[in-house]
Parts: C-alpha cells; sequence; structure tokens
C-alpha cells in the first residue's frame, strides 16, 4: 500500500515533526471496519444498559402488597355443598365444600381478572365483565373465559385448622388439580 | 307502542343489525363502479343533500325523542358518563353527512368536467389576520362556553370507593375502549387487547403507503376514491363507533345483550354455551374423543388459518382483487390483504359464534394460544 | 365616553411600554403589509402562513378539529394543573380529595371541566382524523404527519385511560383491572399471554405476575398503591411531556409541507 501524502525526499528525516492526525489522511479499510465495530458496539451498549437498567427499575425488589396467606377456620364450619363467601372480601377466596373434599377457588375470572359473582339459584359463578360462567368446581362452562378458575393451595395446620396459602396456585388445564394440596380430604 | 319498542329491541340484536348494516353499508358507501352506480340509481346519494341531512336528523331526533319517554332507555342514555357517546354519535352523523354532501356535489361536478368546489375556492387568497385569527376566535369561545355549560349541567361521575372484591355489574371499559371490549367477547385477551390494537395503529399508520392513488388529495370526493372511503368508513363506522354504541348502550349486567328499551336483568338466562372447532371436528361429526397430542388435536384449526391467511391473499390477487394486486404491487398488496383479512377475522368470528357457537378455532388453553 | 376612550387608547399606543410589547409598533392595522406584520410579528401567530387560499379558512372544509384538540388540550393542562393542587394520589386520600374538590373547593368545577374536556378531546381528535381522511389529506407529501396524527390519537386516549383510575372509585379501579389484565396477556411478555410458559428453563418461570409487562405497568400485582402513582405521574407529566413533542413536530410538519391540504 502505497501512502499518497509522501514527504519531499530533500528534507532531512530528523527534524520532521510527528506526523499529524490529517482527516484527509485514507484510513484502509481494515482499521475502519475495527474502529467503526468498537464504536458503534459501544454506542449500542450503552444505549442497552441503559434501556436496561429503566427496565429493571420498574421492577422492585420490594413489594408491598397484603399478605398472601391466611387461616380459613375448621372443616365442620363448612357445609357440604355449599360456597363459602366468608373470605371473598378480605382475601379473594372461596371455599368449596362437597362431599369428600375442600377446595379454595380464586376470586379472579380466567379472562381478564374480574370478580365473578356466586349465584346460588343458578348454581354457578358468573363474572360481570364479560359474562363467563363457571361451575361449582371452577370449570368454564360458557362466555369467554379461557380456562377454568385457579385453586389455592389448602392445608391444615397442627391443630386443626384451614391454611389457605395463595402464593401456590393450581391450574385444571395443566392436570394439577389432582395435586394432593390443591385440596382437603374430609 | 309496547310493540314497536319489542320490534326494535328484537332487531337491535347483534346478529341481525350486524347483517343489516353489512347489507346496506357498500350500497350506502360504495366500493366499486357497481355498487356506485346501484347506489346512484337507488337514489340513496339522495341522503346526502340538504333534505336529506334533515331528514336523517328528524329520524334520529325523533327516536331520542321516543325513547326518552322510555324508563329502561331513559336509564342509560342520560348516565353522565354516557353523555357524550351520544353526543358522539349526533356528531359523527352529522359530519359523515357534511363530508358526503360535499363528496357527492364535487363528484358531480368532476363528471361535468369542473374542478372540485375547493379548487374554485383556492384561487382566491386571505390573510391570515384578521380571516383566519376570527374564525379561530370565534371557535374557541363556543367551545369553551359548551364546556363550561356542560361541566355546570352535568355533575363528573363519581361510583362508590374502590373495592378490590366486588366487580360492579356490568363492569364497563373507559367508553372509547369499548369496541375493544366487544371484540373480547369474540376473541381472547391477547388478540383483542394486545394484537388488534397493534395491527389498528400499524393499519392506521399505512394507510398513506397502501392507498397509492393519487386522485383525491385536498378536496372531498367518493367518485375518485371510492375504494379508500368505503373500507375506511366500515372501520370507521362499523367496527368502531358501532361497536362503541353497542358496548356503551346495549351491554347489560354479566355483559349480556338488552335491547334499548329492556330491563337490565341481572338474572336474564342466555345460554352461552360454546365449543372450539375441534371438538366440533371430533366429538360431532367424527364422533370420537379428542387426540392426546396438541397439534393433531388442533390441526383443523391449523389447516383453516393457513387457508385463511396463505391461500385465500393468492385467490384474491388473481380474480376480485386484481387491479388492486396490479396498482399496488406485491409487497404493497401483502401487507394490505394481511390488514384487510385480520380485520374481517372479526365479524367472521362474529358469525362462526351466533352461528355455530364457536368458540376458538384454535385452542391450546395450555400455553394460552387461543384464536 | 368611547372617545375619551379612544384616545387614551391611542396615547397608550404611542407609549415605550406598548412599543416594548408588540414589535408592530402603535400604527393602526389597516394596510395589506400591517396586516401580514401582525402574523410575523406574533410568536403565536406565527405558526400560521401569512395567507392562505380561501378554501383553507372555511369551516365546512376544515371543520376546525385539528385546532379545537389543542385548545382543549390547552383548557386540560391548565384544569389539570389546579387540580394538582388538592389531589394526593395514594389510596387512603384520592377518593376523598376527589369529593372535597367538588365540595369543600369554592367554584369546585375544575374537575368536571376537566373530565369532560377530556371526553370532547377525545372526540375532537377522532372527528380531525375522520376530517383528514375524508379530504385524503394523508397522501403525499403528508405521510409523516399522518403517522405522526395516528400516534397522537393513541397518545390522547391513554392520557385519558390513565386519568381514568385517578379518582379511585370503582368505575377507575375496575375499567382499570380490564385493561391491565391485556397487558398481561401479551405474547411471551405477560403471565398470562401466550408464550409465557415457554421462556422457562426447567420450573424457573422467567415471565410470572411479577416479572412481566403487567406488572411494569402496575407496579404491583394487582391495582393497588402502586399502580395509583404510577398511572399519576403518567397522567400529569410522562405522557404530556412525550404529547408535547409530538405535537411539536405535526405543528411543523402541517406548514412545511405545505399548510392545509388543497386541490393541486
Amino acid at each position: 500500500m502505497s501512502d499518497p501524502i509522501q514527504k519531499p525526499s530533500n528534507q532531512p528525516a530528523q527534524t520532521t515533526p510527528p506526523k499529524p492526525v490529517s482527516l484527509n489522511e485514507p484510513m484502509d479499510r481494515r482499521s475502519f471496519i475495527k474502529w467503526s465495530v468498537i464504536g458503534w458496539g459501544a454506542f449500542v451498549a450503552v444505549l442497552g444498559g441503559y434501556g436496561a437498567m429503566i427496565m429493571r427499575y420498574l421492577f422492585p425488589n420490594v413489594l408491598f402488597e397484603p399478605k398472601q396467606s391466611f387461616l380459613a377456620g375448621y372443616p365442620d364450619e363448612y357445609t357440604i355443598g355449599e360456597v363459602s363467601e366468608r373470605f371473598k372480601d378480605k382475601h379473594g377466596a372461596w371455599i368449596v365444600r362437597d362431599t369428600e373434599k375442600i377446595y379454595v377457588l380464586a376470586t379472579f375470572c380466567t379472562h381478564l381478572g374480574c370478580t365473578p359473582n356466586w349465584m346460588g339459584n343458578e348454581n354457578k359463578f358468573k363474572c360481570p365483565c364479560h359474562g363467563s360462567g363457571f361451575y361449582k368446581t371452577g370449570i368454564n362452562f360458557e362466555g369467554p373465559a379461557p380456562r377454568p378458575l385457579e385453586r389455592y393451595k389448602i392445608t391444615l395446620t397442627d391443630d386443626g385448622e384451614i391454611f389457605i396459602d395463595k402464593t401456590k396456585k393450581f391450574q385444571q388445564e395443566k392436570g394439577e388439580w389432582s395435586d394432593p394440596e390443591s385440596y382437603l380430604s374430609v | 307502542m309496547e310493540s314497536l319498542k319489542a320490534i326494535i329491541n328484537a332487531a337491535c340484536a347483534p346478529e341481525i343489525m350486524f347483517t343489516a348494516i353489512l347489507l346496506v353499508f357498500f350500497f350506502l358507501f360504495p366500493p366499486n363502479d357497481w355498487f356506485y352506480k346501484a347506489s346512484k340509481k337507488l337514489g340513496l346519494n339522495k341522503l346526502w343533500t340538504k333534505n336529506g341531512g334533515i331528514g336523517i336528523f328528524v329520524v334520529m331526533i325523533l327516536f331520542f325523542a321516543f325513547g326518552l319517554s322510555d324508563d329502561n332507555f331513559r336509564l342509560i342514555v342520560i348516565k353522565p358518563d354516557n353523555v357524550p357517546i351520544v353526543g358522539l354519535l349526533f356528531l359523527v352523523v352529522f359530519f359523515l353527512w357534511l363530508s358526503l354532501k360535499q363528496a357527492w356535489e364535487n363528484d358531480k361536478r368532476i363528471e361535468e368536467g369542473k374542478p372540485p368546489a375547493e379548487a374554485d375556492d383556492a384561487k382566491e387568497k386571505v390573510l391570515v389576520w384578521p380571516d383566519l385569527v376570527y374564525i379561530e376566535l370565534i371557535a374557541l369561545v363556543v367551545i369553551s362556553a359548551l364546556l363550561l355549560v356542560w361541566a355546570i349541567g352535568l355533575g363528573a361521575p363519581l361510583e362508590e370507593p374502590a373495592n378490590p372484591t366486588v366487580s360492579p355489574n356490568p363492569s364497563k371499559a373507559p367508553w372509547y375502549f369499548l369496541g375493544l371490549q366487544e371484540m373480547l367477547v369474540y376473541f381472547d385477551p391477547w388478540i383483542a387487547g394486545v394484537v388488534f390494537p397493534t395491527v389498528i395503529i400499524l393499519g392506521f399508520m399505512a394507510i398513506p403507503f397502501l392507498d397509492n392513488n393519487p386522485k383525491g388529495c385536498g378536496y372531498y370526493s367518493v367518485k375518485d376514491r371510492k375504494m379508500a372511503v368505503s373500507i375506511f368508513l366500515f372501520f370507521w363506522l362499523v367496527l368502531w363507533i358501532f361497536l362503541i354504541s353497542t358496548g356503551t348502550f346495549l351491554r347489560g349486567p354479566n355483559w349480556n345483550f338488552f335491547g334499548p328499551f329492556e330491563y337490565w336483568d341481572p338474572h336474564k338466562l342466555v345460554a352461552l354455551t360454546n365449543l372450539n372447532l375441534s371438538e366440533l371436528i371430533y366429538m360431532i361429526i367424527l364422533k370420537r374423543p379428542l387426540p392426546e397430542n396438541i397439534f393433531l388435536r388442533e390441526a383443523g384449526g391449523f389447516i383453516v388459518m393457513g387457508i385463511y391467511f396463505g391461500l385465500i391473499p393468492l385467490i384474491l390477487a388473481k380474480t376480485f382483487l386484481k387491479d388492486v394486486y396490479q396498482r399496488l404491487g406485491p409487497v404493497r398488496y401483502s401487507i394490505f390483504i394481511v390488514f384487510l383479512l385480520l380485520a374481517i377475522s372479526l365479524p367472521i368470528k362474529m358469525y362462526l359464534r351466533w352461528g355455530f357457537n364457536i368458540k376458538y378455532i384454535i385452542a391450546i388453553p395450555e400455553f394460552f394460544f387461543n384464536i | 365616553m368611547s372617545e375619551g376612550n379612544n384616545k387614551f387608547l391611542e396615547n397608550f399606543k404611542k407609549t415605550q411600554l406598548y412599543r416594548a410589547i408588540f414589535r408592530t409598533g402603535g400604527a393602526p392595522i389597516s394596510t395589506h403589509k400591517q396586516r401580514i406584520l401582525v402574523t410575523l410579528n406574533n410568536v403565536f401567530l406565527h405558526l400560521h402562513p401569512i395567507r392562505l387560499p380561501k378554501h383553507a379558512v372555511k369551516v365546512k372544509y376544515t371543520w376546525c378539529m385539528g385546532g379545537l384538540s389543542f385548545f382543549v388540550f390547552l383548557v386540560l393542562t391548565i384544569t389539570g394543573i389546579l387540580l394538582m393542587f388538592y389531589y394526593r394520589p395514594t389510596v387512603e386520600y384520592a377518593y376523598g380529595d376527589i369529593i372535597d374538590l367538588s365540595e369543600q373547593v369554592p367554584l369546585g368545577l375544575m374537575r368536571e371541566i376537566h373530565r369532560w374536556g377530556a371526553h370532547l378531546m377525545v372526540i375532537t381528535v377522532w372527528l380531525h382524523m375522520f376530517r383528514v381522511f375524508m379530504t385524503g389529506s394523508y397522501k403525499p407529501p403528508r405521510e409523516f404527519n399522518w403517522m405522526v396524527g395516528v400516534i397522537l390519537l393513541v397518545l390522547t386516549m391513554l392520557m385519558s385511560f390513565t386519568g381514568y383510575l385517578l379518582p379511585w372509585d370503582q368505575l377507575a379501579i375496575w375499567a382499570i383491572t380490564v385493561g391491565s389484565n391485556m397487558a398481561g396477556a401479551t405474547p411471551l411478555l405477560g403471565a398470562s399471554g401466550p408464550g409465557a410458559s415457554l421462556l422457562a428453563i426447567g420450573d424457573v418461570n422467567f415471565v410470572h405476575a411479577a416479572s412481566d409487562a403487567r406488572f411494569a405497568m402496575l407496579g404491583g400485582r394487582f391495582v393497588g398503591e402502586g399502580a395509583l402513582l404510577r398511572f399519576y405521574v403518567l397522567h400529569c407529566i410522562g405522557l404530556p411531556f412525550v404529547i408535547m413533542i409530538f405535537m411539536i413536530v405535526h405543528f411543523w410538519r402541517v406548514r412545511k409541507d405545505g399548510g392545509i391540504s388543497g386541490p393541486t
């Protein structure tokens, strides 16, 4: 490769000042690619870093939300075949007892999270927002809800009280309702 | 009187009203030459004249006056948050009339070989001060006065304090999103709430690039851009304003449908038992249980989707939309047809629901993937 | 009386103060040139061109809807600032403050004007879009400005949506619950959207109720304290900031693209 800006040959070499960086000086392809990759790479990395920082900032480490578990009294407080609305307002859960077990249904419609109403006469849960209907078991049978209501983990404490943990959910369509923690045999 | 109300109630059922609108729509807003001529022959363009406008408004006012004598109707219409939508209805009809009146007048001028009315006006130049500034001032004063009167006359609604455990019945989104909420009846949230809004926004933004007809810029006209006007009005009037009005006025407790004069009974029983396409194919037609494998189970749905988005655009490009394809070229045509098919999928899904109780074409609740 | 007034005005127009404020000075505006100068010398009026084709000032052509949208936006800004004096965005106070706004503040109409103004702005923006379509004004060279307009339309509706939560009544919380659960159904990014369960290694889900698109919007797993604060900040600062930027571009491009559309 020849350098087009050549020093005149009659000038003594030792007196030449250090060659100034000239914008006119052509850059060879290799270093051009190298420096553009480094430059743009750094630019994108900084932007991406800022973006990631802002995204992460939206998710705090600590949430000041109500406790996710509660005690729900003793099994014999619930009548067979009835839907108890005792903890609907406070904890968002229906406690249902049928002939052999007790299970807890989350009060969130699987469509868009409205709170369905228990309609005793018609024996179903009916969501006021878009009309989804669920049987007493939580299985969806009408309206737009794509899947059954979720069930919460239910266990007995050492002194025989019902303990409900809302952090663990069981979904019927994933076959989780056979999990022994999703119901309480009585 | 009561029988008239019963007739109106029945006619307002979504399947009947929507079908009626579809039948009339393309004659009112012709998408091509054939409909344009038919529209003229039927005299429908007379609606967009002074007398036609008066007629439309007399009918609308009579309907509302008649309706206000009914308790159930009054209850819905006078509800403070619904008042803007009544206003919107009148405004949309008025401006629709205003634009189409000028459009049909211009069409006539163009047929006679004259330039549109705007071109005559445009020859004369006026100064911003004072010719425009005083119009602006009047508009500002009028709108301020209107807002003030509205604010004094109608208190802003405030319901009971928020209670996360009791959903009011019915629970409605803000009125401008009720079109989306109406779609939620027919589609899963990820489609109605995410995909469709995105597609609507992108589709609107794509309009200038898909409509490459150079005519019809800067003046009202139907004749010069029939198809563009017709498609836009279909979205704007039917899939936007009509769905919003339905969601506002005709959806009651449990999101059941109620006629305008019907009592909102929270215990109204409506059978909403739906089935998926896979269930229809396997359990009803083939009379066997659903296969275990998800892809085998939903194969029918995937084939339907493949035909809808893969085959139909090709067929249309060779037949009905041949001209469009030639004008737009392959890239623009593909974008155009995808947007169009997505939009048309809404009415198709509505009819599948009304006619066959189909819930999902493809139903994979295991992955929340339902179409 | 009127003569005296006129004299006073005439004299006032000769003062140094008047000339300092109005660049055109006190001369009566009667000639063509002076009328042009009025527009040119005023920062607010110079958004306009100096002269227009006649069809562009006719209400039956423009419907005034674009200008009215901007005006209603200004009304909303003013009433919104006034509302902020009394409103505290916490679950504890929000509802009570809204009641106090109409009951304890003399002439407490601000909330009414703000709310109806918000509805009105949505309507005027829609009608503006309708008019622009019907006159074919999105055609070249105005394609980009149409796109900016669509973004402004979306922002207008987002402004209205975020404002809907602030009264913290039943209407608010359930409208936002339904709306935000749609965000939770975003493909891949929402915990109850398609594909989210594919983004998992073994039993560890990366997209769950406390790490999805809905959470980023609400600042919590349900509509509560975090959501109220986030929506308040977006409503009062975040979205207005964005909408202003797009409005500046929108107005500037109206001028640059040749003013109001017209037949060529």
